[in-house]
């Protein structure tokens, strides 16, 4: 992210806290991309297809990526499962995504995850591995050198290492993939952050919601595209029974993490306010919970 | 190019083939390792025998019988797999080398001591005794390598490299960083390993390569198992030396000879003792030597008939004076003692591992950690899985894959994932939502059974300001928790997590058992 735009969304988040509910008297164009969400399924049909058509839909990529970026692409890889177990990201929806980066005229696009289970195995086993770096992304293991300790002033993380490439890139656009979580309920964008925390990162679910939204705080991407490809309806986060996968077919693509999870929790038959970190993080100016003051566009690839 | 030329670039070989099956002997994220790992310990007929005998011919792996070829080479050729094969022997060579002096010394009667070692083995495993592999030059090797000394190199290129990278001088980080990676991707482990015994076992490794520097292939000579079963075997062997007419008895060759086989000046050449490195061939002044095809007429070493009858009792009365302990009541256990998925029953088990370290150099998480004494005596420097070092990965198979006797069965994916290594029990008096009315479920979030073994209890807490708090408090489900440990690596109450595995309810044993069922 540029200084520049850092600066700018800064300022929209410091008016949005601010102003609170007023946030819909903010007419500058951030703004409202901030409240549209594209919703593309294309049942049957390839996952890589509805994410270009959803991405497509929402203004195409050139909107957000510049000429010479270098961009990283935050999938989930936690886990050693293959993509049919619904508990990482699809690896197709992963490869769509970072074609589009360089047919966007980025630089360099690098993809990773600091994963729960072996590393080799989730970079492997998840297909995500082998589908990006075939495209020129730079694949690469998470070096513990590289995690610095951010300030982040939150309600309860202070501060916390995190992963130095996510944020010194230009661009970061987080990749989630949509499911059941046991603690959190669901785990979708703003969970997906914990990727790229240092330290003992299962502290937070002490303070689960509160911790996410903190996260936030620092951490702002520049798109997020939630995988709903196949979820995970129990068992989360790992999963490991395909009775538990659903397909929907589906990817969603917004810029406001809230407002995604929020809309997210529909596909599980709840609601954002069943989600402590979707409240936490309306609450904190972070988005928008409420579906109705979205601009939601449905699309049917 | 002379004999001597060609067996040196032999050597080489091997010792590159080994040392490139060694770092091969890692993960990549596939199921399988793609490289004939264990190809040594396949080839070598000690570990053959001795398995052969110590589980009495039960199940043996067939890759074992390629050990057979070289036991036909050696009785065509002598002991050609010390001179030219061997990567220990190699390394004793090149070591040997550094010693300057040739020393005359040679210790006759010392020669013998392998062969009462080697009969001590061999006599104790026909008494179901298997403790060859802490001798085996092979599993030595392999277990030094695997549990010292490339932990040790790892470390050492790890602290030079960030060293340098935080120093944080550009110029010079943007040359070391991408030799980092190369090194990093070609040779070095995917992660900083940590072994309980790595320094005693270093050191051990260490003296018995720096015995060298007391006389050249000490260990050859007088120490190793294998060299005698190869020397005993190339007592028949049709490899001849012969001294023409023009020899001097300039005594060079006997100064030279890296097996001592000739021990002095006329002497008579020892062809058990002979280590088939052409070294006298190649130095002799007159060219005299020659080696070739035939029968040789004398009998090659006389150890003494009292003296063998000894080290063969010695064998079997080491068998009952190890298993004098409780850790041979089939009713006690270790309860810390977590065997790798797949191991047989502990006495069958230990029947089996020859204690080379493949599964713990291989193991994903660096889990897998030799014993000292936790599996008695007998199971000194066996593997056993230290979970708050690193869990059983569910879904690798690898150290069945690269057991080279079976002692770790290979199990399909499907029936590892169900194999139980032991069971996870809470210490609610440390468990956050149990004991400190603070949510949490890193324990539940790692299960990776499906569905998980840790399932929740709502609890509705109060914290010290009366505040009511929902807890999720786990519980185990005993029938489907496997004892992977991830549970107990991941808690966040990490100095001594709040849930723990030991190896009750494990799979492989009939007596160790928890549930009715």
């Amino acid at each position: 992210m540029h200084r520049r735009e850092f600066l700018k969304y800064a300022a929209i988040a410091g008016c949005g806290l601010c102003l609170g509910e007023k946030l819909d008297l903010i007419t500058s164009a951030e703004a409202a991309e901030r409240r549209d969400l594209v919703v593309a399924q294309g049942v049957g049909k390839s996952p890589s297809l509805i994410t270009m058509a959803a991405i497509g839909a929402f203004g195409g990529m050139k909107k957000f990526i510049s000429r010479g970026d270098i961009v990283v692409i935050k999938p989930n890889i936690g886990w050693d499962r293959t993509p049919e177990q619904g508990a990482n990201t699809n690896p197709e929806v992963v490869a769509a995504i970072v074609k589009l980066c360089f047919d966007a005229g980025a630089k360099k696009v690098k993809v990773f995850d600091r994963s729960v289970n072996d590393p080799r195995r989730c970079y492997k086993q998840s297909g995500i591995a082998d589908a990006v770096s075939s495209l020129g992304a730079e694949v690469s293991f998470v070096d513990d050198r590289r995690f610095k300790d951010v300030s982040i002033k939150g309600q309860v993380l202070k501060s916390w290492p995190l992963y130095a490439d996510a944020l010194e890139a230009d661009k970061i656009i987080n990749v989630p993939i949509a499911k059941h979580h046991g603690l959190a309920k669901l785990t979708m964008s703003m969970k997906n952050w914990m990727g790229i925390m240092g330290g003992q990162r299962g502290r937070i679910h002490q303070k689960i919601g509160e911790s996410l939204a903190d996260i936030c705080l620092v951490v702002k991407p520049t798109l997020t595209v939630l995988d709903a490809v196949r979820i995970l309806t129990t068992n989360g986060p790992q999963g490991g029974s395909l009775a538990d996968v659903k397909r929907l077919d589906t990817i969603i693509v917004g810029v406001d993490q809230v407002a995604i999870d929020s809309y997210g929790a529909t596909l599980f038959d709840m609601r954002g306010s069943d989600l402590s970190y979707v409240k936490a993080g309306a609450a904190a100016g972070l988005g928008i919970m409420d579906l109705s003051k979205l601009k939601i566009k449905k699309l049917n690839v | 190019m002379s004999k001597k030329t060609y067996r040196k670039i032999s050597q080489g070989l091997f010792l590159l083939l080994f040392l490139f099956l060694f770092i091969q002997t890692e993960s990549k994220g596939n199921d399988t390792l793609g490289y004939p790992v264990k190809l040594f310990l396949d080839f070598d007929p000690l570990i053959f025998i001795t398995t052969l005998f110590a589980s009495h011919g039960r199940k043996i792996p067939s890759a074992f019988f390629l050990s057979l070829s070289l036991i036909v080479m050696t009785v065509l050729l002598g002991r050609i797999f010390c001179g030219w094969i061997c990567p220990l022997g190699t390394l004793h060579n090149i070591i040997g080398s550094l010693k300057k002096s040739h020393s005359l010394k040679v210790h006759v009667s010392w020669h013998k001591a392998k062969y009462y070692i080697l009969f001590l083995l061999v006599s104790s495993s026909i008494f179901t005794l298997q403790i060859t592999g802490i001798m085996d030059p092979i599993s030595l090797l392999i277990r030094s390598f695997s549990l010292s000394i490339f932990p040790l190199l790892n470390h050492g290129i790890r602290g030079f490299f960030d060293s340098i990278y935080n120093a944080n001088i550009p110029a010079v980080v943007n040359l070391s960083e991408p030799a980092y990676d190369f090194l990093k991707r070609n040779l070095l482990s995917f992660r900083d390993l940590y072994y309980i015994q790595a320094i005693l076992i270093g050191l051990l490794f260490i003296v018995i390569i720096s015995l060298n520097l007391l006389e050249r292939r000490f260990w050859c000579k007088y120490v190793c198992p294998l060299g005698a079963m190869l020397g005993l075997l190339s007592g028949y062997s049709l490899l001849k030396r012969e001294v023409s007419e023009g020899c001097t008895s300039c005594g060079i060759c006997a100064n030279r000879c890296q097996g001592g086989a000739l021990q002095e000046k006329n002497s008579v050449w020892k062809n058990t003792e002979c280590l088939v490195c052409f070294d006298c061939d190649d130095l002799c002044p007159q060219n005299a030597v020659t080696f070739g095809i035939g029968r040789n007429a004398h009998p090659s070493i006389d150890l003494g008939r009292r003296q063998v009858l000894l080290s063969l009792a010695s064998g079997m009365l080491a068998v009952p004076l190890v298993r004098s302990t409780p850790f041979s009541r089939s009713d006690f256990s270790n309860p810390g003692l977590l065997r790798p998925p797949g191991s047989l029953e502990e006495k069958d088990f230990l029947k089996r591992c020859v204690k080379c370290g493949e599964c713990m150099k291989v193991c994903l998480t660096n889990g897998l950690q030799p014993t000292l004494l936790e599996a008695g005596l007998e199971g000194l420097w066996s593997p056993r899985l230290i979970p708050r070092i690193g869990y059983c990965e569910y879904r690798c198979t690898l150290c069945g894959q690269v057991c080279p006797t079976g002692a770790i069965q290979r199990l399909p994916l499907e029936e590892k994932m169900k194999t139980k290594i032991g069971l996870a029990m809470i210490d609610k008096g440390r468990c956050l939502p149990y004991a400190h009315s603070t949510p949490c479920i890193v324990c539940e979030e790692v299960c990776p059974t499906s569905p998980k073994a840790i399932w929740f209890e709502e609890f509705s807490v109060k914290d010290r300001g009366g505040e009511e708090i929902i807890v999720k408090q786990p519980h185990i489900d005993l029938d489907r928790c496997i004892g992977c440990g991830i549970c107990e690596a991941k808690c966040p109450v990490g100095n001594r997590p709040a849930i723990y595995v030991t190896n009750i309810g494990e799979s492989r044993s009939k007596t160790n058992q928890l549930l009715l069922l």
